[in-house]
């Protein structure tokens, strides 16, 4: 490799004198200000419900709780690392300075710092909650640096989702663990919610401990952070690359308020890493659910989240029973929401709707199948499981999860159809500064078909048992609810899925 | 019909016969596409009259199913390969994809090798051949293309051009708009400048 010709720090600097030289004089410490001033006024008007999440008067969770999160922390850490680089540069600089002829190493430390400082704060905020919901308080002296410890640990994680950015041959292993680690977590989470697990006894974990092993996880961070820094520079281009457009969409979507920046970008990786083999498109159901079908035979690992999913409604059994009603009616959404990447497509640019020349009443019902089907068999799992936990009085559940299933898959396909986010409504003035309905309207797509469910929320929260009436009166508002959402908002005599 | 306040298209005058095929030419920026786009129902003219096969052109399903264009960007869907992108196009106009010919129609635009691959993955020329492929797989009585030429190296060219030839020769009409003269003739176009259609230039 040549020696680097440039100081980058050089280079950064003469960008940030030309940068400046656009800016009003105090700019930068005006806007710093203000997300200080941003910090405290938040901070100060959600500080209960903040100790509420971090530090609770009391210890209100089990010890086989404590564990799960710390589990299922582990793996969502480690995999939202990996799908944010970790190693990222800003878009500007990755398109002049990755290619110049500056020291790679020098040029991606500082953003190895961040994301260090960043994965640290995360790993201290989760071990505080922990710590706040689970430990039995009066808490030993050493097991104040709980904080600490999680810092560490979430550098380590951060450490080896840094080589594994590099392309190694175990980072889809790596991946999968994290996966599992997750999967494992929110399964204990369950469990926990079902056998009403005992809470953690006084003198856990054992304080001697503690110290020990924020010790051996410094060393291990440092060790890692010495290798790193090694070969820093050797960090594959495609590889920064990718994560540069990661931030970049990330600042688009939280800047235009535009959630499907974000949506489309998973959706292109996830594919185009994908080694696909043309299939026959099955004859005996209509072409467009054929392709559903297809789809969601490609996507193995969702199905497999949605029928673990299933179990997810058990963790609000403590909750009020309204809570745990809408958690049950709104995961029919995420269950229909597995295929209808195709109807987010058709929205975004009907170009393929005209070449199929299909109506849109004709390409909505065809699409609506496999949603309404996944929904339904989600309902009908979650409901019979909650009832086999003993969480719901008598009754036929199962044949409620059934009728309420179309409500679930004609949400799902309503939210698909949004497109983008109308960010041209006119903004309302409130006292807390001006407000733009439109991310609101956007995010309740989909969630007012659900109201439609308003049946079985109400059966769930009175706790009462369940007979046939309740069954017939949510099957009669689900009928309604296709029907109307079909001659509502689809044509036999247009192809667009948009009347605009 | 105009841009603002710049007019682009004044008293145009074009009938096109069934069965005919015609290539507007003309200079980058003189209206080429906005009347293909206008004749497709995609831009709504100021003024005017259109009729394509004796009725307006509107968004209906027999429409679409009477016309194929080019004139807009195309969009696939995820997840499914480009073989399974004809197969949709010609199972939703109740064709089979065996006796239409789906796997001829890939070797023939050189994308038989890449049957499998997702069209994002391919490259700007290959996905151009796959729409056309698509396009020409489907039936259609009209085919409105805009600069089809475009992005496809000389073996494709001739290609697309024997295969515009052919859908003439079996009965359907074709709308185009074209810098290439070699490739409109080859097709059997009839090519009819863009300043001839109008009459008053702005």
């Amino acid at each position: 490799m040549t020696e680097a010709a440039v100081s980058v720090t050089e280079v950064r600097g003469w960008v940030r004198k030309r940068q400046a030289a656009h800016k009003e004089r105090g700019e930068t410490l005006g806007n710093f200000y203000f997300a200080l001033l941003f910090i405290a006024i938040v901070g100060g008007m959600l500080h209960r419900q903040l100790a509420v999440v971090f530090w609770p008067s009391v210890p209100n969770a089990s010890q086989l709780a404590g564990v799960s999160i710390i589990v299922a922390l582990i793996g969502g850490l480690y995999i939202a690392l990996r799908r944010l680089g970790p190693l990222a540069l800003s878009r500007p600089a990755s398109s002049w300075l990755l290619m110049a002829p500056v020291s790679r190493r020098v040029l991606l430390l500082p953003s190895l710092g961040a994301a260090m400082a960043i994965a640290a704060m995360t790993g201290a905020l989760g071990a505080l909650a922990i710590m706040g919901h689970v430990l039995a308080r009066p808490l030993a002296e050493q097991v104040v640096a709980l904080p600490l410890l999680g810092a560490l640990a979430a550098n380590v994680l951060l450490l080896i989702a840094l080589a594994a950015q590099a392309d190694r041959w175990w980072s889809g292993l790596s991946d999968t663990i994290a996966y599992l680690l997750l999967a494992a977590g929110l399964a204990g989470l369950v469990v926990d919610s079902a056998v009403h697990a005992p809470r953690a006894p006084a003198g856990w974990p054992p304080a001697g401990s503690v110290l020990p092993v924020v010790g051996a996880l410094a060393l291990i961070v440092l060790i890692f952070f010495a290798l790193a820094v090694r070969t820093l520079g050797r960090t594959p281009n495609d590889r920064i690359l990718e994560a540069a457009k990661t931030a970049g969409t990330l600042a688009d979507s939280a800047f235009g308020v535009e959630p499907s920046f974000v949506t489309d970008m998973l959706e292109r990786r996830y594919w185009a890493r994908r080694k696909l083999r043309s299939m026959r498109l099955w004859r005996r159901v209509p072409v467009l659910t054929a392709q559903d079908l297809l789809l969601l035979r490609r996507r193995p690992r969702r199905l497999l989240w949605l029928a673990g999913g299933a179990a997810l409604p058990s963790l609000f059994v403590s909750a009020p029973g309204w809570v745990l009603a809408i958690a049950v009616v709104l995961g029919g959404l995420f269950a229909g929401g597995v295929t209808t990447s195709n109807v987010r497509t058709d929205t975004g640019n009907p170009w393929m709707l005209r070449m199929l020349g299909i109506s849109s009443r004709d390409s909505v019902l065809q699409r609506c199948y496999v949603p309404v089907a996944l929904a339904t068999i989600w309902y009908t799992a979650a409901l019979s499981l909650l009832q086999i936990l003993g969480e719901l009085p008598a009754g036929p559940w199962w044949a409620l999860g059934i009728v309420l299933g179309p409500v679930g898959g004609v949400a799902a396909v309503r939210k698909a159809r949004t497109g983008f986010v109308n960010n041209s409504i006119l903004p309302f003035d409130t006292p807390m500064g001006s407000f733009s309905p439109g991310p609101l309207i956007a995010s309740l797509a989909g969630v007012d078909v659900l109201l439609l469910g308003v049946p079985t929320i109400v059966l769930i929260a009175l706790g009462n048992p369940l007979d046939l009436t309740g069954v017939i009166i949510q099957a009669t508002l689900s009928v309604l609810a296709v029907r109307a959402y079909l001659a509502g908002t689809t044509a036999k005599d247009r192809v667009e899925l948009s009347t605009h | 019909m105009s841009y603002g306040s710049t007019p682009v298209l004044v008293d145009v005058d074009l009938t096109v016969a069934e069965g005919a095929g015609v290539c507007i030419t003309g200079e980058n920026g003189i209206g080429k596409s906005t009347l293909l786009r206008c004749i497709s129902s995609l831009q709504s003219p100021d003024a005017g009259e259109i009729e394509v096969f004796g009725g307006p052109p509107g968004s209906t399903p027999e429409f679409w199913r009477a016309v194929a264009t080019t004139v807009e960007p195309p969009t696939w869907y995820p997840g499914l390969t480009a073989r399974e992108h004809a197969e949709l196009v010609c199972r939703a106009h109740g064709v089979d994809a065996e006796e239409s010919g789906v796997d001829e129609a890939l070797e023939r635009f050189g994308l038989a090798s890449h049957a499998d691959a997702i069209p994002p993955s391919l490259s700007s020329g290959q996905k151009q051949r796959l729409t056309l492929a698509l396009i020409l797989l489907r039936p259609s009585k009209l085919l409105i293309l805009d600069e089809p030429e475009q992005r496809l190296d000389p073996d494709g060219r001739a290609t697309v051009a024997a295969m515009i030839a052919e859908y003439l020769a079996g009965g359907g009409s074709v709308l185009m708009a074209s810098h290439d003269d070699v490739f409109s003739s080859a097709a059997g176009m009839s090519p009819i400048s863009m300043t001839d259609l109008h009459p008053v230039q702005a």
